[in-house]
């Protein structure tokens, strides 16, 4: 299936007859004889011989199609003709405009309506957004922005939150293999604005900006950054259920004992912001009554993702009611979240075996660490049994407050912060 | 505090609506009693007055005629909405608590009657009952009654059956616990392909209409059919479920099984070309980091570390499924059973870690229930299956090969339903 | 390039909207559609127990639903009503099972000995 999404990438580089040879896959764990077998045999695609393939990429002649320069002009298709409501709605669907779901179709009226809430003129670049680093970064302006936020049934008065995620140019569908989530978290005074549900099922389908904002995201992902077309700009082997909304609510700033996360950030309480993080799932903890909170969550913790690249390092994300906020810092002594991630930094800890044994730490931190970049270089000379942290630093461990406290659980999730953006920019 | 509602309308529906109710400050899960005692000699949080005061005035002061009344509570629901623009249907029906907080499509009776076509079945003809939980009271609903939410969600008349047998399992989508649980409903057999489901690349995202609209009116059933879903009185998630916008809807990818293993249902007893349902209840969905570097399936239990009252469902791409079949395993089956044997933890693990063990089991075996209450008398040291039974591990092979990888969650199977029933 | 594709992709979306508007004025008309609700069952009124007057000599049970860590509550409860009103007899009790389960026997001995019931849920 990879035959797409390499004949596409070349194209969208310039290079759209750059020849190309496939052997079977996956190539990934196999040994030496299996690999020998794969170059000796046939491309799996054209049938023919591979190393044949590769002679004859070498060193045939280029045609006059090879040899053209100048620009590839993309037309997109445009709508021809007056339709009813019902065939447009097939048609965004059948374009893979949307994910799936019923639209608000975007009529001249409905974008107006949207775009009186922000003071930003409708042809003002808001940023840009591709589906990972090697594809290309398509630009967007506050009208694009307010034609999916239409679609997404969103209210007028949601409109600068999602102007804010959009100007972080970061996409809620990312193309890796992996299948990354991304979460969406607001706070500053915007969220009892607008109605948001910080309390009693706030990560559920309860709440109609705390939907529509999440689902904005997804569709700006996929029609302003040309992502989620499956096999070229969207390559999750599997997907990721946490795509649909990509986790969007509300902290709960009114119960929690400590700072608001955005304020952590350095924003003032006054400022409402938009703070993205990603990851892949989130588990439920519903505790015990034997051990106190902050063991509990050093244990749930515990079963996380370490990896740690140059660019993307491992993360945990604890989300705790405010019953269990309440407890870690009245009754466990966790004076401020800091605190708490510093704790939960110094006593999360796994053997140097577990560490260099995880999937992707072998593929993305092991060459750094041969490289002599540390900590991970002298990690790599410890004993297999020797404890090291399972993150990087405290600051890879964050605290957010949410939950309509009927009951004293939290929830966890391998997911790192990535960064914040100002509501109020957007207003 | 915020119980009364829940009490006060749980009372009415169970026919006692001047039922006499106090309230105390929450919470008293593990509060010593010097803290009782004050909370007692204190006042009621809601109205003020002393708590004390109140119990003894609703056990001595007299029936009011109004307190005294017998006979039904009626609640009819009309079968249609009073007329209105679609802009303010939109609004009414998301006002209402109709809807998920997406767009809809209207049910108008030309859409319903369309999507009523998708299925041989009356639309007067009972699906089934559902409960938020079961002290709830059920509600049944008929053939039409799905079609207007399948109709609502955005179904194609063709993902009909596929709904009408999610409904006739009786199981909501929106179970009410403080815990915030998750459901799954995976389908198998030829109507994935009828309805083109998507199995391979980004099956378990939002990528298909079929995956999404199926998912999602389950979702809409689960409020409207039941009165579930409605925060605060018959939805008490504390935090809510972020898997719940979709149910995690999938199919399973059939065609690339390794020869040998089964598809679900015919694990269940379905036959190959039979359409299934099967629904599954859990918390979360994990991404499991294991490498190639070494055999891959001593790596799985460290990646099923999940509360012993619940299960284990394994979302293999078909690379890891083939792989595994490369280093023995014969069957799903066998896969399961080596699985259920070597994915344990201590006693000590297992009396002390999990609430749910605590409050639904320990009773239990304190009464003498096997095989726990030999298990409440093993050193705390001692290793046992982590899950109750193979029974509670499930196998599924979904993706589209892209990457060895493969995800898992704490869910366990509840029951499966004939898609072709419903035709 | 890019400069092409974003006007187009404008162009495209306004088109879409110049020819909704004909389309939306007309469905500006009201229309009927279904009522999702299923039909909840009619409620049997219970009626309520006769009130007792005064507590002297009476026995009153108070029942503990079950949650766990909480049935110290009730046991204060008990002392706190008995000192309170030590002319009336206050009985703690443990519901069996879980807090789904029911438990005919407490009832039936509820309804012979005693004279009036608390139901506490310890939450």
């Amino acid at each position: 299936m990879f035959e797409d999404l390499v004949k596409t990438t070349a194209y969208k580089k310039g290079m759209p007859h750059q020849r190309f040879t496939f052997v079977p896959h996956p190539v990934w764990g196999k040994p030496a004889s299996v690999h020998r077998e794969y170059i000796e045999g046939k491309d799996p695609i054209t049938g023919k011989p591979v190393m044949q393939e590769i002679i004859e990429a070498l060193t045939k002649p280029l045609t006059d199609e090879e040899k053209k320069t100048g620009f590839l002009e993309r037309t997109e298709p445009r709508i021809v003709g007056p339709d009813t409501p019902e065939n447009l709605q097939q048609l965004f669907l059948k374009n893979g405009w949307t994910d799936g779901l019923p639209i608000v179709l975007p009529t001249e009226k409905k974008v107006a309506e949207m775009l009186k809430k922000t003071s930003h003129r409708p042809d003002k670049l808001v940023g840009k957004m591709r589906p990972s680093p090697p594809h290309e970064a398509w630009e967007y302006t506050v009208e694009k922005v307010a034609i999916n936020a239409v679609m997404a049934g969103a209210k007028p008065e949601y409109f600068p939150v999602i102007l804010a995620i959009a100007s972080t140019g970061i996409t809620s569908l990312f193309s890796s293999t992996t299948s990354f989530a991304r979460m969406v978290v607001v706070n500053g005074p915007i969220c009892d604005q607008i109605g948001m549900n910080s309390g009693m099922g706030a990560m559920g389908p309860f709440n109609h900006a705390n939907a529509t904002i999440g689902r904005a995201w997804t569709l700006i992902s996929r029609n302003l950054s040309g992502g989620g077309t499956l096999g070229e700009t969207y390559l999750g082997s599997q997907g990721n259920n946490l795509s649909y909304n990509n986790v969007c609510f509300a902290e709960n700033e009114a119960r929690n004992p400590w700072k608001p996360f955005h304020i952590q950030k350095g924003f003032k309480p006054e400022q409402s912001v938009v703070s993205i993080f990603t990851g892949w799932g989130i588990t439920h903890s519903f505790g015990s009554a034997k051990k106190e909170f902050h063991q509990q969550i050093s244990s749930l913790l515990g079963s996380f993702c370490p990896y740690s690249s140059g660019t993307s390092v491992a993360g945990a994300l604890v989300l705790v009611d405010p019953l269990v906020a309440k407890d870690l810092k009245e009754v466990e002594g966790f004076d401020t979240k800091e605190k708490l991630s510093e704790w939960l930094y110094k006593n999360t800890l796994m053997t140097v075996e577990d560490y260099w044994n995880s999937g992707l730490v072998s593929t993305f931190t092991l060459p750094q660490a041969q490289l002599g970049v540390e900590p991970f270089a002298s990690w790599l000379k410890l004993p297999k049994d020797a404890l090291i942290p399972r993150f990087l630093s405290p600051k890879e461990i964050n605290i957010i407050v949410v939950g309509g406290e009927t009951n004293a659980f939290w929830q966890a999730g391998d997911f790192r912060y990535i960064g914040s953006a100002s509501v109020d920019a957007w207003k | 505090m915020m119980f009364q509602e829940l009490v006060r309308t749980y009372a009415y529906k169970k026919g006692m609506p001047n039922e006499r109710f106090t309230f105390v400050p929450h919470p008293i899960t593990g509060q010593p009693a010097p803290i009782c005692r004050k909370y007692l000699e204190g006042n009621d949080p809601i109205t003020g007055k002393p708590i004390v005061e109140e119990i003894v005035g609703a056990l001595t002061k007299p029936l009011t005629d109004e307190d005294k009344k017998t006979g039904f509570l009626a609640r009819p629901v009309e079968r249609l909405v009073k007329p209105d623009t679609p802009e303010n249907l939109y609004r009414i029906f998301a006002e209402n608590g109709w809807t998920d907080g997406l767009p809809i499509v209207l049910p108008t009776e030309e859409k319903v009657a369309a999507m009523l076509k998708g299925t041989s079945h009356k639309p007067d003809e009972t699906v089934g009952t559902m409960q938020p939980s079961s002290p709830h009271e059920p509600w049944s609903y008929t053939v039409e009654k799905v079609a207007v939410n399948a109709v609502m969600a955005g179904a194609k008349p063709e993902y009909f059956p596929v709904i009408l047998a999610i409904a006739a399992t009786g199981v909501p989508s929106l179970f009410t616990s403080t815990t915030s649980f998750a459901r799954m409903v995976v389908i198998n057999g030829p109507i994935r392909e009828q309805i083109n489901m998507n199995t391979g690349i980004g099956a378990l995202g939002p990528f298909n209409e079929a995956n999404a609209t199926i998912g999602r009116a389950w979702t809409l059933m689960s409020k409207n059919l039941d009165g579930g879903g409605r925060v605060g009185q018959t939805y008490m998630g504390s935090q809510g479920n972020n898997l719940n916008y979709n149910n995690v809807c999938f199919a399973e990818r059939e065609d690339r099984l390794p020869p040998g293993w089964k598809p679900f249902h015919v694990q269940k007893g379905y036959k190959p070309e039979e359409s299934v349902v099967s629904i599954f209840t859990g918390w979360g969905v994990i991404r499991a980091d294991t490498t190639l570097t070494e055999k891959l399936h001593p790596q799985i239990p460290f990646w099923l570390q999940f509360t012993p009252f619940s299960g284990a469902s394994l979302f293999l791409d078909p690379l890891i499924a083939n792989q595994l079949k490369d280093e023995g395993f014969e069957t799903k089956e066998k896969l399961v059973e080596w699985i259920y044997k070597n994915t344990q933890l201590t006693a000590g693990d297992y009396w002390g870690k999990y609430f749910h063990i605590a409050n639904f089991v320990l009773p239990n075996a304190k009464k003498g229930d096997e095989p726990f209450a030999s298990w409440l008398k093993l050193p705390r040291d001692t290793l046992i299956p982590r899950f109750s039974s193979p029974d509670r591990i499930t196998i599924f092979v979904v993706g589209g090969e892209t990457n060895l990888f493969w995800q898992a969650g704490d869910f366990r199977f509840v029951v499966s339903a004939s898609v072709d029933k419903w035709r | 390039m890019k400069k092409g594709i974003n006007y187009s992709l404008i162009g495209m979306f306004l088109l879409t909207s110049l020819l909704f508007v004909n389309a939306l004025q007309a469905e500006e008309a009201k229309i009927t559609v279904l009522n999702p609700l299923g039909q909840p069952p009619p409620i049997a009124l219970v009626p309520m127990a006769p009130r007792l007057g005064t507590l002297d000599g009476k026995t009153i049970y108070i029942v503990d639903v079950g949650f766990t860590d909480t049935h110290q509550f009730l046991v204060e409860m008990q002392k706190v009503l008995a000192e309170r009103y030590p002319k009336a007899n206050w009985i703690v009790r443990t519901k069996i099972g879980t807090y789904f389960e029911d438990d005919p026997k407490l009832w039936a001995e509820i309804k012979e000995k005693g004279n009036g019931m608390i139901m506490a849920v310890g939450h």
